[in-house]
């Protein structure tokens, strides 16, 4: 049966239709939840509020997007009303991930070089390089990091994404790589003190 | 760091993602071959993302999945007058 056929079967009172588009994405939903909020006990809660809200309200889902698209802004949504509550900083201008200009500097250990970190799992283990990403991960302000996950997580396109966020494409784009340059950078500044 | 350092960063995403002209690609490699720092960046923008790619997504927990399935079905039936 289609996504359609389905989405009309639901709106008609059908649960197992329901049944089976949840079913095709609560998986995603929940990964999703999981790298957004940082720990399972938030997930869950996202997951479960997103699935209630679309029971809520399949009668009000249009069909102008996928349903598993709806299912995202539903989740961000939630994710972004659990997150207000904490506090949430912005990040700098993209311009100023660069190394300061090296030309006025005659201090030769000044931040003028790039630390090159080939490859960290020659130096770290892959557990502790994982709690590494998700902590920088779930630290990022969470309107970058929606974008970042949903195009290098999810690997939606720029426009879609623009869609669930409620955001011009432009808009969208610099927050994916405002997100890329400032998890890049922390990264950085941790490997160099592990092993620079 | 250069101006055209500067200039690259705002497309390098685009570079990146293999979504740019190829004329300012072509201009990009070029740069970076000459640029130490702006090669260390486009290797760890390569890197971040390859990073927060690995390891397995995160698996639905079977207790959440019960109750929900429970929870659904409890509202949709009190939704639909069942
Ligand atoms: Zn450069």
């Amino acid at each position: 049966m289609s996504e359609k056929e389905l989405v009309a079967r639901a709106q008609a009172g059908d649960f197992d239709a329901f049944s089976a588009l949840v079913t095709a994405n609560k998986t995603k939903i929940y990964a999703l939840a999981v790298k957004m909020t940082g720990n399972s006990e938030d997930a869950d809660d996202v997951v479960q509020d997103t699935l209630v809200k679309a029971n809520d309200n399949i009668e009000h889902f249009r069909g102008e997007s996928s349903f598993g698209t709806w299912l995202y802004s539903i989740a961000l949504n939630q994710t972004r009303a659990l997150l207000s509550k904490k506090k949430q900083t912005d990040l700098k201008p993209i311009e100023e991930y660069l190394p300061s200009q090296p030309s006025q500097s005659l201090d030769e250990h000044s931040n003028s070089k790039l630390f090159d970190w080939k490859d960290p799992h020659t130096a770290l283990e892959d557990q502790e390089l994982k709690e590494i990403i998700d902590r920088e991960l779930a630290a990022l302000p969470y309107k970058y990091r929606e974008a970042f996950l949903l195009k290098y997580y999810e690997e939606l396109p720029i426009k879609e994404i623009a869609k669930i966020i409620n955001e011009s494409v432009a808009s969208t784009k610099s927050r994916v790589l405002r997100a890329r340059l400032a998890l890049r950078e922390r990264l950085a500044e941790i490997f160099k003190e592990q092993y620079g | 760091m250069g101006k055209k350092c500067r200039e690259y960063m705002g497309e390098i995403n685009d570079y990146l993602d293999g979504e740019l002209d190829p004329t300012i690609c072509d201009e990009i490699e070029n740069h970076i071959g000459q640029c130490e720092n702006c090669r260390i960046m486009v290797d760890t923008l390569k890197q971040t993302v390859v990073l927060c790619r690995e390891g397995k997504r995160e698996a639905l927990p079977a207790a959440l999945e019960e109750k929900l399935t429970g929870l659904l079905r409890e509202r949709w039936n009190k939704k639909f007058g069942k």
